[in-house]
Protein backbone atom coordinates (compact mmCIF):
# COMPACT_ATOMS: atom_id res chain seq x y z
CA UNK A 1 0.00 0.00 0.00
CA UNK A 2 2.87 2.30 0.73
CA UNK A 3 4.17 1.63 -2.73
CA UNK A 4 0.80 2.36 -4.25
CA UNK A 5 0.44 5.69 -2.51
CA UNK A 6 3.90 6.73 -3.50
CA UNK A 7 3.26 5.82 -7.09
CA UNK A 8 0.44 8.31 -7.13
CA UNK A 9 3.03 10.95 -6.58
CA UNK A 10 1.38 13.90 -8.31
CA UNK A 11 -1.53 13.86 -5.92
CA UNK A 12 0.04 12.48 -2.79
CA UNK A 13 0.28 15.96 -1.32
CA UNK A 14 -3.44 16.22 -1.65
CA UNK A 15 -3.99 12.84 -0.07
CA UNK A 16 -1.73 13.74 2.78
CA UNK A 17 -3.59 16.98 3.19
CA UNK A 18 -6.98 15.35 3.43
CA UNK A 19 -5.72 12.62 5.70
CA UNK A 20 -4.32 15.09 8.18
CA UNK A 21 -7.63 16.95 8.10
CA UNK A 22 -9.51 13.81 8.97
CA UNK A 23 -7.19 13.12 11.81
CA UNK A 24 -7.63 16.63 13.13
CA UNK A 25 -11.39 16.68 12.82
CA UNK A 26 -11.43 13.51 14.89
CA UNK A 27 -9.63 15.25 17.70
CA UNK A 28 -12.46 17.69 18.43
CA UNK A 29 -14.46 14.89 20.04
CA UNK A 30 -13.56 15.79 23.66
CA UNK A 31 -15.83 18.84 23.68
CA UNK A 32 -19.15 19.66 22.11
CA UNK A 33 -19.08 22.68 19.85
CA UNK A 34 -22.82 23.20 20.11
CA UNK A 35 -22.60 24.03 23.78
CA UNK A 36 -22.65 27.60 24.88
CA UNK A 37 -19.18 28.92 24.23
CA UNK A 38 -19.43 31.26 27.18
CA UNK A 39 -19.45 28.30 29.46
CA UNK A 40 -16.14 28.80 31.24
CA UNK A 41 -15.28 25.15 31.31
CA UNK A 42 -15.40 24.80 27.56
CA UNK A 43 -13.95 28.12 26.68
CA UNK A 44 -10.88 27.14 28.61
CA UNK A 45 -10.61 23.92 26.67
CA UNK A 46 -11.22 25.80 23.45
CA UNK A 47 -8.59 28.33 24.31
CA UNK A 48 -6.16 25.56 25.01
CA UNK A 49 -6.79 24.11 21.59
CA UNK A 50 -6.58 27.54 20.05
CA UNK A 51 -3.20 28.15 21.59
CA UNK A 52 -2.08 24.67 20.76
CA UNK A 53 -2.69 25.12 17.09
CA UNK A 54 -1.76 28.74 16.66
CA UNK A 55 1.37 28.97 14.59
CA UNK A 56 1.05 25.36 13.56
CA UNK A 57 0.87 24.36 9.91
CA UNK A 58 -1.53 26.38 7.81
CA UNK A 59 -4.07 23.59 7.41
CA UNK A 60 -4.50 23.26 11.16
CA UNK A 61 -4.93 27.00 11.51
CA UNK A 62 -7.67 27.00 8.91
CA UNK A 63 -9.57 24.33 10.75
CA UNK A 64 -9.29 25.97 14.13
CA UNK A 65 -10.65 29.21 12.79
CA UNK A 66 -13.54 27.37 11.17
CA UNK A 67 -14.29 25.60 14.41
CA UNK A 68 -14.33 28.88 16.24
CA UNK A 69 -16.59 30.54 13.70
CA UNK A 70 -19.34 28.18 14.82
CA UNK A 71 -19.01 29.63 18.29
CA UNK A 72 -20.47 32.87 19.57
CA UNK A 73 -19.15 36.37 19.08
CA UNK A 74 -16.90 35.94 22.05
CA UNK A 75 -14.17 34.79 19.72
CA UNK A 76 -14.55 37.47 17.13
CA UNK A 77 -11.29 39.16 18.08
CA UNK A 78 -9.53 35.83 17.97
CA UNK A 79 -11.02 35.13 14.59
CA UNK A 80 -9.50 38.40 13.49
CA UNK A 81 -6.25 37.30 14.97
CA UNK A 82 -6.43 34.06 13.05
CA UNK A 83 -7.27 35.89 9.89
CA UNK A 84 -4.23 38.05 10.31
CA UNK A 85 -2.11 34.98 10.84
CA UNK A 86 -3.74 33.28 7.91
CA UNK A 87 -2.99 36.26 5.73
CA UNK A 88 0.61 36.02 6.83
CA UNK A 89 0.76 32.27 6.30
CA UNK A 90 -0.83 32.55 2.91
CA UNK A 91 1.11 35.61 1.86
CA UNK A 92 2.70 34.29 -1.27
CA UNK A 93 3.93 37.65 -2.48
CA UNK A 94 7.53 36.66 -3.11
CA UNK A 95 10.30 37.62 -0.69
CA UNK A 96 13.99 37.80 -1.47
CA UNK A 97 15.61 35.27 0.81
CA UNK A 98 18.81 35.82 2.73
CA UNK A 99 21.42 33.09 2.53
CA UNK A 100 20.44 31.85 6.00
CA UNK A 101 16.75 31.80 5.10
CA UNK A 102 17.46 29.83 1.95
CA UNK A 103 19.63 27.37 3.87
CA UNK A 104 16.87 26.80 6.42
CA UNK A 105 14.14 26.56 3.80
CA UNK A 106 15.99 24.06 1.63
CA UNK A 107 16.74 21.72 4.52
CA UNK A 108 13.14 21.78 5.78
CA UNK A 109 10.81 19.19 4.24
CA UNK A 110 8.06 20.47 1.96
CA UNK A 111 7.42 21.83 -1.48
CA UNK A 112 8.35 25.30 -2.70
CA UNK A 113 9.33 27.25 -5.78
CA UNK A 114 12.23 29.63 -6.24
CA UNK A 115 12.65 32.30 -8.86
CA UNK A 116 16.13 33.74 -9.20
CA UNK A 117 16.46 37.40 -10.08
CA UNK A 118 20.13 36.90 -10.91
CA UNK A 119 21.11 36.64 -14.55
CA UNK A 120 24.50 35.11 -13.77
CA UNK A 121 24.46 31.55 -15.17
CA UNK A 122 27.18 30.35 -12.77
CA UNK A 123 25.31 31.64 -9.73
CA UNK A 124 22.01 30.24 -10.92
CA UNK A 125 23.49 26.79 -11.50
CA UNK A 126 25.11 27.00 -8.05
CA UNK A 127 21.75 27.78 -6.40
CA UNK A 128 20.19 24.86 -8.24
CA UNK A 129 23.00 22.57 -7.12
CA UNK A 130 22.66 23.81 -3.54
CA UNK A 131 18.92 23.16 -3.44
CA UNK A 132 19.46 19.76 -5.06
CA UNK A 133 22.15 18.62 -2.64
CA UNK A 134 20.45 19.89 0.52
CA UNK A 135 16.86 18.83 -0.07
CA UNK A 136 16.10 16.13 2.51
CA UNK A 137 15.18 12.57 1.52
CA UNK A 138 13.15 10.59 4.02
CA UNK A 139 14.58 7.20 4.88
CA UNK A 140 11.19 5.49 4.63
CA UNK A 141 11.02 6.23 0.93
CA UNK A 142 8.10 8.66 0.81
CA UNK A 143 8.92 12.00 -0.80
CA UNK A 144 6.93 15.22 -0.85
CA UNK A 145 9.80 17.73 -1.08
CA UNK A 146 9.42 18.56 -4.75
CA UNK A 147 10.97 21.87 -5.69
CA UNK A 148 10.72 23.99 -8.80
CA UNK A 149 13.25 26.66 -9.74
CA UNK A 150 13.17 29.33 -12.42
CA UNK A 151 16.07 31.40 -13.70
CA UNK A 152 16.83 33.49 -16.75
CA UNK A 153 20.48 33.74 -17.77
CA UNK A 154 22.33 36.46 -19.61
CA UNK A 155 23.67 35.43 -23.01
CA UNK A 156 25.59 32.17 -22.63
CA UNK A 157 26.50 28.95 -24.43
CA UNK A 158 26.02 25.91 -22.18
CA UNK A 159 27.38 22.39 -22.69
CA UNK A 160 26.72 19.15 -20.82
CA UNK A 161 29.03 17.85 -18.10
CA UNK A 162 30.47 15.16 -20.36
CA UNK A 163 31.11 17.25 -23.46
CA UNK A 164 34.19 18.90 -24.95
CA UNK A 165 33.86 22.68 -25.35
CA UNK A 166 36.00 23.03 -28.50
CA UNK A 167 34.01 20.28 -30.18
CA UNK A 168 30.62 21.80 -29.37
CA UNK A 169 31.11 25.57 -29.48
CA UNK A 170 32.70 28.25 -31.63
CA UNK A 171 34.28 29.61 -28.45
CA UNK A 172 35.83 32.58 -30.27
CA UNK A 173 32.46 33.64 -31.66
CA UNK A 174 30.83 33.17 -28.26
CA UNK A 175 33.42 35.42 -26.67
CA UNK A 176 33.35 38.14 -29.29
CA UNK A 177 29.54 38.28 -29.27
CA UNK A 178 29.30 38.29 -25.48
CA UNK A 179 28.00 34.76 -24.84
CA UNK A 180 29.64 33.36 -21.73
CA UNK A 181 30.78 29.75 -21.91
CA UNK A 182 29.15 27.53 -19.24
CA UNK A 183 29.61 23.84 -18.48
CA UNK A 184 26.71 22.55 -16.41
CA UNK A 185 26.61 19.71 -13.86
CA UNK A 186 23.99 17.64 -15.67
CA UNK A 187 24.22 15.56 -18.82
CA UNK A 188 23.01 16.31 -22.32
CA UNK A 189 24.04 18.56 -25.18
CA UNK A 190 24.95 22.13 -26.04
CA UNK A 191 22.39 24.94 -25.93
CA UNK A 192 22.30 28.75 -26.16
CA UNK A 193 20.55 30.94 -23.56
CA UNK A 194 19.64 34.61 -23.56
CA UNK A 195 17.19 36.83 -21.68
CA UNK A 196 14.32 35.51 -23.80
CA UNK A 197 14.81 31.99 -22.48
CA UNK A 198 13.49 30.61 -19.18
CA UNK A 199 15.29 27.80 -17.37
CA UNK A 200 13.06 25.64 -15.20
CA UNK A 201 14.33 22.98 -12.85
CA UNK A 202 12.08 20.35 -11.29
CA UNK A 203 13.48 18.42 -8.35
CA UNK A 204 12.01 15.15 -7.11
CA UNK A 205 13.15 11.81 -5.69
CA UNK A 206 15.13 9.31 -7.71
CA UNK A 207 12.29 6.84 -7.33
CA UNK A 208 9.76 9.26 -8.81
CA UNK A 209 12.10 10.24 -11.64
CA UNK A 210 10.67 9.81 -15.10
CA UNK A 211 12.22 11.83 -17.91
CA UNK A 212 9.01 12.88 -19.62
CA UNK A 213 7.03 13.68 -16.48
CA UNK A 214 7.67 17.38 -16.05
CA UNK A 215 7.57 18.26 -19.74
CA UNK A 216 4.20 16.51 -19.93
CA UNK A 217 3.02 18.82 -17.16
CA UNK A 218 4.28 21.91 -19.00
CA UNK A 219 2.58 20.84 -22.24
CA UNK A 220 -0.68 20.37 -20.32
CA UNK A 221 -0.39 23.78 -18.59
CA UNK A 222 0.44 25.66 -21.80
CA UNK A 223 -2.31 23.92 -23.72
CA UNK A 224 -4.80 24.76 -21.01
CA UNK A 225 -4.00 28.46 -21.39
CA UNK A 226 -4.03 28.38 -25.19
CA UNK A 227 -5.96 25.32 -26.37
CA UNK A 228 -5.58 26.33 -30.01
CA UNK A 229 -1.78 25.85 -29.99
CA UNK A 230 -0.07 22.74 -31.28
CA UNK A 231 2.36 22.04 -28.43
CA UNK A 232 3.50 18.47 -27.85
CA UNK A 233 6.37 16.21 -26.82
CA UNK A 234 8.61 14.74 -29.48
CA UNK A 235 10.04 11.22 -29.34
CA UNK A 236 13.03 12.46 -27.30
CA UNK A 237 10.72 13.98 -24.67
CA UNK A 238 11.43 17.55 -25.79
CA UNK A 239 8.64 20.08 -26.08
CA UNK A 240 7.85 21.26 -29.59
CA UNK A 241 5.58 23.87 -31.12
CA UNK A 242 4.21 22.66 -34.43
CA UNK A 243 7.25 20.68 -35.54
CA UNK A 244 10.04 22.78 -34.05
CA UNK A 245 11.73 22.39 -30.71
CA UNK A 246 11.06 25.15 -28.17
CA UNK A 247 12.70 23.49 -25.18
CA UNK A 248 15.67 21.28 -24.33
CA UNK A 249 16.24 19.10 -21.27
CA UNK A 250 18.99 17.61 -19.16
CA UNK A 251 18.91 15.56 -15.96
CA UNK A 252 20.92 14.74 -12.90
CA UNK A 253 20.49 11.88 -10.44
CA UNK A 254 22.40 11.73 -7.17
CA UNK A 255 21.84 10.95 -3.50
CA UNK A 256 18.37 9.48 -3.96
CA UNK A 257 17.16 12.64 -5.73
CA UNK A 258 16.87 13.81 -9.31
CA UNK A 259 16.32 17.01 -11.19
CA UNK A 260 15.10 17.73 -14.65
CA UNK A 261 16.14 21.13 -15.88
CA UNK A 262 15.01 22.50 -19.16
CA UNK A 263 15.01 25.59 -21.29
CA UNK A 264 11.94 27.32 -22.73
CA UNK A 265 12.53 29.68 -25.63
CA UNK A 266 9.97 32.43 -25.12
CA UNK A 267 11.26 35.41 -27.08
CA UNK A 268 14.95 34.63 -27.53
CA UNK A 269 17.00 36.31 -30.22
CA UNK A 270 17.30 33.13 -32.26
CA UNK A 271 18.85 34.82 -35.30
CA UNK A 272 21.91 35.74 -33.26
CA UNK A 273 22.43 32.13 -32.12
CA UNK A 274 23.83 31.30 -35.54
CA UNK A 275 27.55 30.53 -35.56
CA UNK A 276 27.77 29.69 -31.85
CA UNK A 277 27.09 25.94 -31.85
CA UNK A 278 29.33 23.83 -34.04
CA UNK A 279 27.92 21.47 -36.66
CA UNK A 280 28.54 17.74 -36.18
CA UNK A 281 31.35 17.76 -38.77
CA UNK A 282 33.92 20.33 -39.80
CA UNK A 283 36.35 19.44 -42.58
CA UNK A 284 39.90 18.79 -41.45
CA UNK A 285 38.98 18.26 -37.79
CA UNK A 286 38.19 14.87 -36.31
CA UNK A 287 37.23 14.28 -32.68
CA UNK A 288 37.21 10.94 -30.93
CA UNK A 289 36.65 9.98 -27.33
CA UNK A 290 33.83 9.36 -24.94
CA UNK A 291 32.34 12.84 -25.15
CA UNK A 292 28.56 12.95 -25.45
CA UNK A 293 27.19 14.15 -28.80
CA UNK A 294 24.70 16.99 -29.16
CA UNK A 295 21.60 16.38 -31.26
CA UNK A 296 21.09 19.34 -33.59
CA UNK A 297 17.54 20.62 -33.87
CA UNK A 298 15.81 23.61 -35.42
CA UNK A 299 14.17 25.77 -32.80
CA UNK A 300 11.51 28.45 -32.43
CA UNK A 301 10.04 30.67 -29.68
CA UNK A 302 6.71 30.03 -27.92
CA UNK A 303 6.06 33.70 -28.56
CA UNK A 304 4.91 32.43 -31.97
CA UNK A 305 2.01 30.74 -30.17
CA UNK A 306 0.99 33.94 -28.38
CA UNK A 307 2.89 33.54 -25.09
CA UNK A 308 4.21 37.02 -24.55
CA UNK A 309 6.96 37.06 -21.98
CA UNK A 310 9.27 34.97 -19.84
CA UNK A 311 7.19 36.07 -16.83
CA UNK A 312 3.98 34.84 -18.41
CA UNK A 313 5.57 31.43 -18.87
CA UNK A 314 6.83 31.39 -15.28
CA UNK A 315 3.38 32.40 -13.98
CA UNK A 316 1.73 29.60 -15.94
CA UNK A 317 4.18 27.11 -14.42
CA UNK A 318 3.64 28.47 -10.89
CA UNK A 319 -0.13 28.09 -11.23
CA UNK A 320 0.29 24.69 -12.87
CA UNK A 321 2.61 23.43 -10.13
CA UNK A 322 0.09 24.42 -7.45
CA UNK A 323 -2.76 22.74 -9.26
CA UNK A 324 -0.76 19.57 -9.92
CA UNK A 325 0.02 19.20 -6.22
CA UNK A 326 -3.32 20.62 -5.01
CA UNK A 327 -1.34 22.80 -2.63
CA UNK A 328 -0.63 26.52 -2.35
CA UNK A 329 3.08 26.00 -2.86
CA UNK A 330 4.96 29.21 -1.95
CA UNK A 331 7.32 31.09 -4.28
CA UNK A 332 10.51 32.68 -2.98
CA UNK A 333 12.96 34.97 -4.69
CA UNK A 334 16.74 34.78 -4.57
CA UNK A 335 19.40 37.06 -5.98
CA UNK A 336 23.14 37.17 -6.00
CA UNK A 337 23.44 40.10 -3.58
CA UNK A 338 21.00 38.99 -0.87
CA UNK A 339 21.06 35.24 -1.16
CA UNK A 340 24.58 34.10 -0.50
CA UNK A 341 25.83 31.08 1.39
CA UNK A 342 29.51 30.04 1.49
CA UNK A 343 28.60 26.90 -0.35
CA UNK A 344 26.71 28.67 -3.15
CA UNK A 345 29.47 31.22 -3.67
CA UNK A 346 32.14 28.49 -3.77
CA UNK A 347 30.18 26.52 -6.35
CA UNK A 348 29.63 29.72 -8.38
CA UNK A 349 33.41 30.26 -8.47
CA UNK A 350 34.12 26.64 -9.31
CA UNK A 351 31.64 26.62 -12.19
CA UNK A 352 33.27 29.75 -13.60
CA UNK A 353 36.83 28.46 -13.10
CA UNK A 354 39.10 27.50 -15.99
CA UNK A 355 39.70 24.19 -14.31
CA UNK A 356 36.02 23.21 -14.51
CA UNK A 357 35.41 24.83 -17.90
CA UNK A 358 38.45 23.56 -19.80
CA UNK A 359 40.28 20.88 -17.81
CA UNK A 360 37.65 18.59 -16.27
CA UNK A 361 35.77 17.04 -19.18
CA UNK A 362 36.15 13.61 -20.78
CA UNK A 363 39.48 12.66 -22.32
CA UNK A 364 39.57 12.95 -26.07
CA UNK A 365 41.76 12.76 -29.16
CA UNK A 366 41.52 15.35 -31.91
CA UNK A 367 43.11 15.25 -35.34
CA UNK A 368 43.82 18.66 -36.87
CA UNK A 369 45.11 18.37 -40.42
CA UNK A 370 47.93 15.87 -40.12
CA UNK A 371 48.51 16.29 -36.41
CA UNK A 372 47.01 14.31 -33.58
CA UNK A 373 46.50 15.43 -29.98
CA UNK A 374 45.40 13.26 -27.08
CA UNK A 375 44.08 15.24 -24.16
CA UNK A 376 43.39 14.17 -20.57
CA UNK A 377 42.33 16.59 -17.85
CA UNK A 378 43.05 19.52 -20.09
CA UNK A 379 46.64 18.45 -20.76
CA UNK A 380 48.07 17.15 -24.03
CA UNK A 381 49.32 13.69 -23.04
CA UNK A 382 50.35 12.62 -26.50
CA UNK A 383 50.85 14.45 -29.79
CA UNK A 384 52.37 14.02 -33.21
CA UNK A 385 53.26 17.72 -33.11
CA UNK A 386 56.70 18.08 -31.57
CA UNK A 387 57.02 19.70 -28.12
CA UNK A 388 53.28 19.79 -27.48
CA UNK A 389 53.22 16.93 -25.00
CA UNK A 390 52.59 18.20 -21.49
CA UNK A 391 51.18 21.55 -22.65
CA UNK A 392 47.72 22.69 -21.68
CA UNK A 393 45.28 22.12 -24.53
CA UNK A 394 43.58 25.47 -23.95
CA UNK A 395 46.92 27.31 -24.25
CA UNK A 396 47.64 25.38 -27.43
CA UNK A 397 44.24 26.31 -28.89
CA UNK A 398 44.77 29.99 -28.07
CA UNK A 399 48.14 29.88 -29.91
CA UNK A 400 46.59 27.99 -32.79
CA UNK A 401 43.81 30.53 -33.16
CA UNK A 402 46.43 33.30 -33.13
CA UNK A 403 48.01 31.63 -36.15
CA UNK A 404 51.24 30.98 -34.27
CA UNK A 405 52.03 27.67 -35.96
CA UNK A 406 53.73 27.56 -39.37
CA UNK A 407 52.79 23.96 -40.00
CA UNK A 408 49.15 24.12 -38.85
CA UNK A 409 46.90 26.86 -40.17
CA UNK A 410 43.47 26.18 -38.76
CA UNK A 411 41.26 27.53 -36.02
CA UNK A 412 39.05 25.62 -33.62
CA UNK B 1 -1.73 8.19 -13.05
CA UNK B 2 -3.43 5.33 -14.80
CA UNK B 3 -0.03 4.20 -15.95
CA UNK B 4 1.31 4.18 -12.41
CA UNK B 5 -1.76 2.40 -11.17
CA UNK B 6 -1.44 -0.43 -13.61
CA UNK B 7 2.24 -0.86 -12.80
CA UNK B 8 1.41 -1.27 -9.16
CA UNK B 9 -1.09 -3.94 -10.07
CA UNK B 10 1.57 -5.87 -11.93
CA UNK B 11 3.90 -5.61 -8.96
CA UNK B 12 1.28 -6.77 -6.53
CA UNK B 13 0.83 -9.81 -8.70
CA UNK B 14 4.58 -10.38 -8.82
CA UNK B 15 4.77 -10.31 -5.05
CA UNK B 16 2.66 -13.43 -4.76
CA UNK B 17 5.30 -15.35 -6.75
CA UNK B 18 7.47 -17.58 -4.53
CA UNK B 19 10.70 -15.84 -3.52
CA UNK B 20 12.99 -18.67 -4.58
CA UNK B 21 11.57 -18.55 -8.03
CA UNK B 22 12.20 -14.81 -8.16
CA UNK B 23 15.77 -15.26 -7.04
CA UNK B 24 16.42 -17.75 -9.80
CA UNK B 25 14.88 -15.35 -12.26
CA UNK B 26 16.67 -12.30 -10.95
CA UNK B 27 18.50 -10.20 -13.51
CA UNK B 28 20.28 -8.40 -10.69
CA UNK B 29 22.38 -11.45 -9.85
CA UNK B 30 26.11 -11.31 -10.59
CA UNK B 31 27.17 -12.78 -13.94
CA UNK B 32 29.16 -15.86 -12.91
CA UNK B 33 31.06 -15.98 -16.20
CA UNK B 34 32.76 -12.59 -15.86
CA UNK B 35 35.76 -11.19 -13.96
CA UNK B 36 33.85 -9.83 -10.94
CA UNK B 37 32.87 -13.43 -10.19
CA UNK B 38 35.80 -15.41 -11.59
CA UNK B 39 38.52 -13.19 -10.10
CA UNK B 40 39.19 -15.77 -7.38
CA UNK B 41 38.85 -19.52 -7.70
CA UNK B 42 36.25 -19.80 -4.97
CA UNK B 43 34.25 -16.84 -6.32
CA UNK B 44 33.27 -13.78 -4.28
CA UNK B 45 33.02 -14.19 -0.51
CA UNK B 46 30.26 -11.58 -0.38
CA UNK B 47 27.94 -9.97 -2.94
CA UNK B 48 25.95 -7.00 -1.68
CA UNK B 49 23.71 -4.25 -3.03
CA UNK B 50 22.96 -0.66 -2.06
CA UNK B 51 19.68 1.22 -2.07
CA UNK B 52 21.34 3.51 -4.64
CA UNK B 53 21.49 0.52 -7.02
CA UNK B 54 25.19 -0.34 -6.86
CA UNK B 55 26.49 -3.89 -6.40
CA UNK B 56 29.77 -4.98 -4.85
CA UNK B 57 31.41 -8.38 -5.15
CA UNK B 58 34.25 -8.85 -2.66
CA UNK B 59 36.81 -11.62 -2.76
CA UNK B 60 38.72 -13.26 0.07
CA UNK B 61 41.92 -11.23 -0.60
CA UNK B 62 40.09 -7.91 -0.06
CA UNK B 63 39.63 -7.11 -3.75
CA UNK B 64 36.13 -6.02 -4.68
CA UNK B 65 34.38 -5.12 -7.93
CA UNK B 66 31.71 -2.44 -8.04
CA UNK B 67 29.08 -1.74 -10.65
CA UNK B 68 25.44 -0.75 -11.09
CA UNK B 69 22.49 -3.13 -11.10
CA UNK B 70 20.51 -4.29 -14.09
CA UNK B 71 17.50 -2.54 -12.61
CA UNK B 72 19.35 0.81 -12.60
CA UNK B 73 20.83 0.29 -16.06
CA UNK B 74 17.38 -0.47 -17.47
CA UNK B 75 15.78 2.48 -15.69
CA UNK B 76 18.42 4.93 -16.92
CA UNK B 77 18.39 3.82 -20.55
CA UNK B 78 21.19 3.73 -23.11
CA UNK B 79 24.52 4.70 -21.56
CA UNK B 80 26.47 7.27 -23.55
CA UNK B 81 29.38 7.99 -21.23
CA UNK B 82 30.92 6.53 -18.09
CA UNK B 83 33.02 8.81 -15.92
CA UNK B 84 35.50 6.51 -14.18
CA UNK B 85 37.23 7.30 -10.89
CA UNK B 86 40.95 8.00 -10.55
CA UNK B 87 43.17 5.07 -9.68
CA UNK B 88 44.48 5.36 -6.09
CA UNK B 89 41.47 7.39 -4.98
CA UNK B 90 40.75 6.67 -1.35
CA UNK B 91 37.06 6.33 -0.72
CA UNK B 92 34.74 6.37 2.25
CA UNK B 93 31.48 4.44 1.97
CA UNK B 94 29.08 6.67 0.04
CA UNK B 95 31.79 8.67 -1.76
CA UNK B 96 31.39 9.26 -5.46
CA UNK B 97 32.89 6.52 -7.59
CA UNK B 98 32.22 8.24 -10.90
CA UNK B 99 29.07 8.83 -12.87
CA UNK B 100 27.07 7.49 -15.73
CA UNK B 101 25.45 9.51 -18.48
CA UNK B 102 22.48 8.04 -20.29
CA UNK B 103 19.93 9.86 -22.41
CA UNK B 104 20.90 13.30 -21.08
CA UNK B 105 20.95 12.15 -17.41
CA UNK B 106 24.12 12.30 -15.37
CA UNK B 107 23.81 9.86 -12.44
CA UNK B 108 26.30 9.59 -9.62
CA UNK B 109 27.70 6.22 -8.66
CA UNK B 110 28.68 5.72 -5.01
CA UNK B 111 31.16 3.40 -3.36
CA UNK B 112 29.32 0.86 -1.15
CA UNK B 113 32.30 0.54 1.24
CA UNK B 114 35.54 2.29 2.21
CA UNK B 115 38.58 1.38 0.14
CA UNK B 116 41.06 2.41 -2.53
CA UNK B 117 40.50 2.29 -6.28
CA UNK B 118 43.11 -0.05 -7.78
CA UNK B 119 41.78 -0.41 -11.31
CA UNK B 120 39.01 1.00 -13.50
CA UNK B 121 37.26 -0.70 -16.38
CA UNK B 122 38.81 1.15 -19.32
CA UNK B 123 36.68 -0.73 -21.83
CA UNK B 124 33.75 1.45 -20.71
CA UNK B 125 35.50 4.48 -22.24
CA UNK B 126 34.96 3.18 -25.74
CA UNK B 127 31.95 0.98 -25.07
CA UNK B 128 29.62 2.61 -22.54
CA UNK B 129 26.80 0.45 -23.96
CA UNK B 130 28.30 -2.49 -22.02
CA UNK B 131 26.51 -0.96 -19.03
CA UNK B 132 23.20 -1.90 -20.65
CA UNK B 133 24.38 -5.25 -21.97
CA UNK B 134 26.08 -6.78 -18.93
CA UNK B 135 25.93 -4.41 -15.93
CA UNK B 136 26.63 -7.21 -13.42
CA UNK B 137 29.56 -8.68 -15.29
CA UNK B 138 31.61 -7.21 -18.10
CA UNK B 139 30.56 -3.66 -17.20
CA UNK B 140 32.04 -3.57 -13.71
CA UNK B 141 33.13 0.00 -13.06
CA UNK B 142 35.94 -0.13 -10.53
CA UNK B 143 38.12 -2.62 -8.76
CA UNK B 144 38.58 -1.54 -5.17
CA UNK B 145 40.82 -2.77 -2.36
CA UNK B 146 38.41 -2.65 0.55
CA UNK B 147 39.66 -1.40 3.91
CA UNK B 148 37.92 -4.22 5.74
CA UNK B 149 35.99 -7.22 4.48
CA UNK B 150 33.86 -6.90 7.60
CA UNK B 151 32.32 -3.76 6.09
CA UNK B 152 30.51 -6.03 3.66
CA UNK B 153 28.43 -7.27 6.60
CA UNK B 154 27.13 -3.80 7.50
CA UNK B 155 23.38 -3.56 7.80
CA UNK B 156 22.87 -0.91 5.16
CA UNK B 157 24.21 -3.25 2.49
CA UNK B 158 21.53 -5.52 1.10
CA UNK B 159 21.55 -9.14 0.01
CA UNK B 160 20.17 -9.86 -3.45
CA UNK B 161 16.87 -10.90 -1.92
CA UNK B 162 16.65 -7.76 0.21
CA UNK B 163 17.52 -5.62 -2.80
CA UNK B 164 14.85 -7.24 -4.93
CA UNK B 165 12.35 -6.75 -2.11
CA UNK B 166 13.32 -3.08 -1.81
CA UNK B 167 12.57 -2.63 -5.51
CA UNK B 168 9.09 -3.99 -4.97
CA UNK B 169 8.47 -1.69 -2.02
CA UNK B 170 9.91 1.35 -3.73
CA UNK B 171 7.93 1.39 -6.89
Amino acid sequence: MVGLLRSLNPVCGFLRHSRSQCRFLGSKAPFDLDLDAQNDKYSEVNNMYTKLFTGESSESTTLVSEVNKTDSNLYESEVDEFNAELAETYDFSPKILSGEELAKLVKTPGRFMIQSLSKNPYYNLAVEDYVFKNTPVEKNGSFSNERLLFYVNDKCAVIGKNQTPWKELFLQNCKSRGYQYVRRLSGGGAVIHDLGNVNYSYLTSRNAFRREYFNEQIVAWLTQVRPETNISLNERGDIQLDDLKISGSAFKIAGGKSYHHGTMLVNANLASFKGLLKPAHIDGICWSGGSVDSVRSHVKNIQDAGFKSTNEFIDICIRGFRSTFQEDVPVYLVDEVNTQTDNIMETTDQLASNEWLYDSGPKFTVTLGSFKFSVEKGLIVDSSMPHMKGKRFKTFVDSLNNQEFETLKTTI
Amino acid sequence: MLRFGSQSMVRLTARSTPRLFLRAQSTNALNTAQTPFTFSKSGPSAIKYTTQHEWIAAHQDGTAFVGITKYAADALGDATYVELPEIDTELEAGDSLGSLESVKSASEIYSPVAGTVVEVNESLNDSPQLINQDPLGEAWIAKVRVNSLEDLQKEDLLTLEQYEDSLKEDH
